[in-house]
């Protein structure tokens, strides 16, 4: 997944390069032909393999187990969250993304169990893209990659800081390559799954199903940015 | 510090009471009535939901009528349409009021219905404008651990209209649905060269399939656009 996304990067950086235009419609979507054909693609392989392999993992593997999982691969995106925590100044944050590291890995069993938030450190999750929409740097026009989906400039670069923010990254593991794609393949299966029936109503009760993803992508990652807060002063007029 | 803030509570108190004397009105209370207008009309809402001894179709309808009596529906499809509403022929906006106003109910009702046998709890207001507020709650579902723990987070925006509240938008974690559904018909429009007869056409076909008892997830693909 990591070299999929440096290389999502280079090609997208040249991309951008060679067709800088002005899109006339405000949204800010300037490559919306192109990016709606790769949605397109996304979408097909999402209902052939994404989502019957979701499926079949809801319905093969009990609650438990997947809660497991899910808690694991959350507890190895910490230290990324607790990194992004600090470059924003959120001093308290990054103590709670502190404790949840220390106190899931150890009595957590390797972050099997979530006992931090049983015991009110809840989960909250930072990335690079957010850290730099927190410094004020503006989303750039939306774009959609193949496999990785909405990906704008600043999610898209944000992401590849964070492979470097991972310590993964250099813990010197003997099967790396197997272990990252495996990490990867875990991961792109729990975020699947966990959002089997709300992507299906999205999807079937979309008169435009691009725009709406193009548009619940940007409010919730703005949500994500804003750490929750609700976004007062720029909402529309009514 | 301490003693300063000492001093200033009397005048604080003073000056509150003299607004109050001279009728002016006091900044928390129209909030606070935004606050309880939610929590009252939500539970409201979800109770209708969550009665099963009425038959479906009679639910539907009781459903529709509240929602209708809380919303104004008219303003929220002025919103979504935008400045379409202003080049479409007047027929055409007509068929628009008329399917959105359909639509809109359907949607809200299969999005509400996730959430019957929750809780709904209001955690603040802020007043944006004269009479314009964002009403912030959580909502809980009791029987799972793990949305006690981590409760969604849904806002309200209400207005004041001729006196009285309305909610005109909602937000889900952060996503509010109004303006979903405006990017999404600017979208539509500018993929068929701006027929708002076309989108009208298409959000009864939607609204059709969400009425006809299925749940959206059982139903086919849409087909891209």
């Amino acid at each position: 997944m990591r070299g999929l996304r440096i290389f999502g990067a280079l090609m997208a950086g040249l991309w951008l390069a060679g067709c800088a235009t002005q899109d006339p419609s405000g949204n800010n979507d300037p490559f919306e032909n192109t990016n709606r054909a790769i949605f397109a693609f996304d979408d097909k392989l999402d209902q052939m393999f994404f989502l019957p392999g979701a499926e079949f993992y809801v319905n093969t593997v009990p609650e438990p187990v997947r809660d497991g999982v899910h808690n694991v691969l959350t507890n190895l995106d910490t230290p990324v969250t607790l990194a992004n925590d600090f470059l924003q100044g959120e001093l308290d944050r990054g103590g709670e993304s502190m404790m949840r590291l220390v106190v899931n890995t150890t009595v957590g069993v390797g972050g099997i169990i979530d006992v931090a938030t049983k015991i009110g450190i809840p989960y909250h999750e930072e990335d690079f893209g957010q850290t730099l929409g927190v410094w004020g740097v503006p989303e750039g026009p939306y774009l959609v990659l193949p496999l990785l989906g909405p990906d704008p400039p600043r999610d898209l670069g944000g992401g590849i800081v964070d492979i470097f923010l991972d310590p993964m990254t250099y813990i010197n593991l003997r099967e790396h390559t197997l272990w990252s794609a495996g990490r990867g393949f875990a991961s792109t299966l729990d975020t699947r799954a966990r959002n089997i029936d709300t992507l299906k109503e999205v999807r079937a009760t979309s008169v435009d199903y691009y725009a709406t993803i193009r548009s619940l992508y940007r409010q919730n990652r703005n949500n994500e940015i804003r750490n929750g807060k609700a976004d007062i002063e720029n909402l529309p007029n009514y | 510090m301490n003693k300063l803030r000492f001093s200033a509570l009397p005048a604080i108190a003073a000056l509150a009471g003299l607004l109050a004397l001279t009728g002016q009105p006091a900044q928390a209370q129209p909030s606070a009535q935004a606050q309880s207008y939610v929590q009252q009309n939500i539970e409201k809402g979800l109770q209708i939901l969550n009665d099963r001894s009425v038959p479906d179709a009679q639910r539907r309808q009781q459903f529709r009528n509240f929602l209708l009596s809380l919303t104004d529906i008219q303003r929220i499809a002025n919103f979504t349409l935008g400045n379409a509403r202003r080049t479409a022929a007047p027929q055409q906006v007509q068929a628009f009021d008329q399917a959105f106003k359909d639509y809109a109910i359907s949607i809200y009702e299969s999005r509400l219905s996730k959430y019957s046998g929750q809780t709904l709890k209001v955690t603040g207001a802020t007043e944006r404008a004269a009479g314009d507020y964002v009403v912030s709650t959580t909502l809980v579902d009791p029987n799972d651990a793990d949305s006690r723990r981590n409760p969604l987070q849904v806002d309200f925006r209400v207005q004041t209209e001729n006196g009285h509240f309305v909610i005109i938008d909602v937000a889900v974690a952060g996503v509010w649905l109004g303006i979903e559904e405006r990017d999404q018909f600017a979208s539509f429009l500018s993929e068929h060269n701006g027929d708002v007869g076309a989108l009208a056409r298409h959000l009864q076909g939607l609204t059709a399939d969400l009425q006809s008892g299925k749940h959206p997830s059982d139903q086919p693909d849409n087909g891209e656009h």
